[in-house]
């Protein structure tokens, strides 16, 4: 068997995500449901109710009353912030986990996957960019392949990251060349495998390399500039470091300033405080005591 | 030893003999220590931008965001804790970059451009710097001597 069937066959042992995921992002999908569709249907899952709720009360929303019910939180929140936590949940829970070879612990790549996510809010915000829940649910699933991918580069870390130095090439491309395969495949063929719609599995698998992708959307861009932001300012770059390839396309297409990319950075210490907070059921790991 | 973290945009000072200021997740972002010798004082911050004209409404708030209103900030007020200039030990260390990027993604070599003008235009000098690459670092200053180390893929070395 060669490396690539090797990893190939363990992407049928990773995690399902619920199916709650998918009827989430039909629901903001389809033009004619709105907040209360998505609260009835929340309603029925205890424990993503139970988040929703925390969140609704957590400090960093500021409100004084307390909320108790789905249907007092969906009017507080509205349906961008019950997307977000909800999708946020229903990954926690079932696909948050360490990728070894890479030297990320959980918390450190799922730090790494929200703080992408809520850049990539940003982004699409500041250039008026609609996003329906698909990017901002490709951005949280972004490097779920570098779990699988994990086991297989650590032992050879060493010299994939030699190959990446010596060859002067983006660390992935260096991953492709070692293992046959790099993690934006894996986890595009996770997200396919769970039937998620084709702009998340694009998101996903051209999160590296924008510009390979046989239709380049907007959605793709931003997930890869705001992954890109997100490994600069070394949130959960791992010992992989900075040595990736941001796309000059992608800026181009998206017509993105240098004031615009600093904005973006400069939104990165909110966004962090709160995952800290409203995520907060979803313990980040303090750095403190690392040395 | 009391172990005092320097977070993203922030900036910590210590007089407290016993103290160590660390700051983790350096890339892009700069570290930069300054110590006094004599009185003992240190300082440490950790920016991520160069030039608070993009958002005077958050550099109100964070002054450490910006190279130019956290640096400055931090020197007053070492200053005014009574640190010498002519004594004050100045190191950076940080402004990584991602492989091959175009002007707008340069934000780490921005980020040592501004640092040094801001150094010139005060008359201080930057004693040592480790800065550049495509690697993360976390940086870290002993108040008791002034040891700066650094630590980047697994090995330690001092500044």
């Amino acid at each position: 068997m060669s490396t690539r069937e090797k990893v190939l066959s363990k992407i049928s042992a990773f995690p399902t995500l619920p199916v709650m995921a998918s009827r989430l992002l039909n629901l903001l999908d389809d033009q004619d449901s709105g907040i209360s569709q998505i609260a009835e249907v929340i309603k029925y899952d205890p424990a993503l109710t139970v988040n929703v709720l925390k969140a609704a009360n957590s400090s960093y929303l500021g409100f004084s009353r307390e909320v108790s019910s789905m249907t007092e939180a969906a009017v507080r929140l509205g349906t961008n912030w019950i997307f977000k936590i909800a999708i946020s949940s229903l990954i926690n829970s079932s696909v948050k986990k360490p990728a070894e070879g890479y030297d990320l612990s959980a918390e450190d790549l799922w730090k790494h996957s929200m703080v992408t996510a809520l850049t990539a809010e940003n982004l699409c915000k500041m250039l008026k960019i609609k996003d329906k829940g698909q990017i901002f649910t490709a951005a949280i699933l972004h490097d779920m392949g570098k779990i699988v991918l994990g086991e297989f580069i650590a032992d050879s870390f060493i010299s994939i990251l030699r190959i990446s130095e010596d060859d002067q090439i983006p660390f992935e491309e260096a991953e492709k060349k070692f293992i046959e395969i790099d993690h934006a495949e894996i986890g595009g063929l996770i997200a396919q495998r769970w039937n998620f719609p084709p702009q998340i599995v694009e998101c996903i698998r051209f999160h590296h390399n924008p510009d390979a992708a046989a239709d380049v959307t907007p959605a793709i861009d931003i997930v890869h500039i705001a992954d890109a932001l997100c490994l600069m300012a070394d949130i959960g770059a791992g010992r992989a470091g900075l040595r990736h390839h941001p796309s000059e396309n992608s800026i181009k297409r998206l017509q993105i300033t240098s004031s615009i990319l600093e904005l973006a950075v400069s939104q990165i210490p909110a966004a962090l405080e709160s995952i800290d907070d409203i995520f907060k059921e979803m313990p980040v790991e303090q750095l403190a005591g690392r040395w | 030893m009391p172990v005092i973290v320097v977070g993203i945009s922030e900036m910590k000072i210590s007089n407290s003999t016993e103290d160590i200021l660390i700051t983790y997740s350096l890339g892009s972002c700069i570290g930069v220590s300054m110590y006094d010798p004599v009185s003992k004082i240190g300082g440490m911050i950790h920016y991520m931008l160069p030039l608070s004209k993009i958002s005077p409404e958050k550099a109100a708030a964070s002054p450490g965001m910006f190279a130019d209103t956290g640096v400055t900030t931090l020197l007053k007020t070492v200053f005014g804790m009574g640190a010498a200039k002519d004594r004050l030990i100045i190191k950076a260390a940080g402004g990584s970059k991602l492989l091959d990027q175009n002007s707008v993604f340069n934000i780490g070599e921005r980020n040592y451009l501004i640092l040094r003008k801001i150094m010139w235009k005060n008359n201080i000098l930057i004693k040592s710097t480790d800065v550049g690459g495509s690697i993360s670092r976390t940086m870290r200053l002993e108040i008791a001597t002034g040891n700066v180390s650094i630590k980047s893929g697994g090995s330690v070395t001092n500044l």
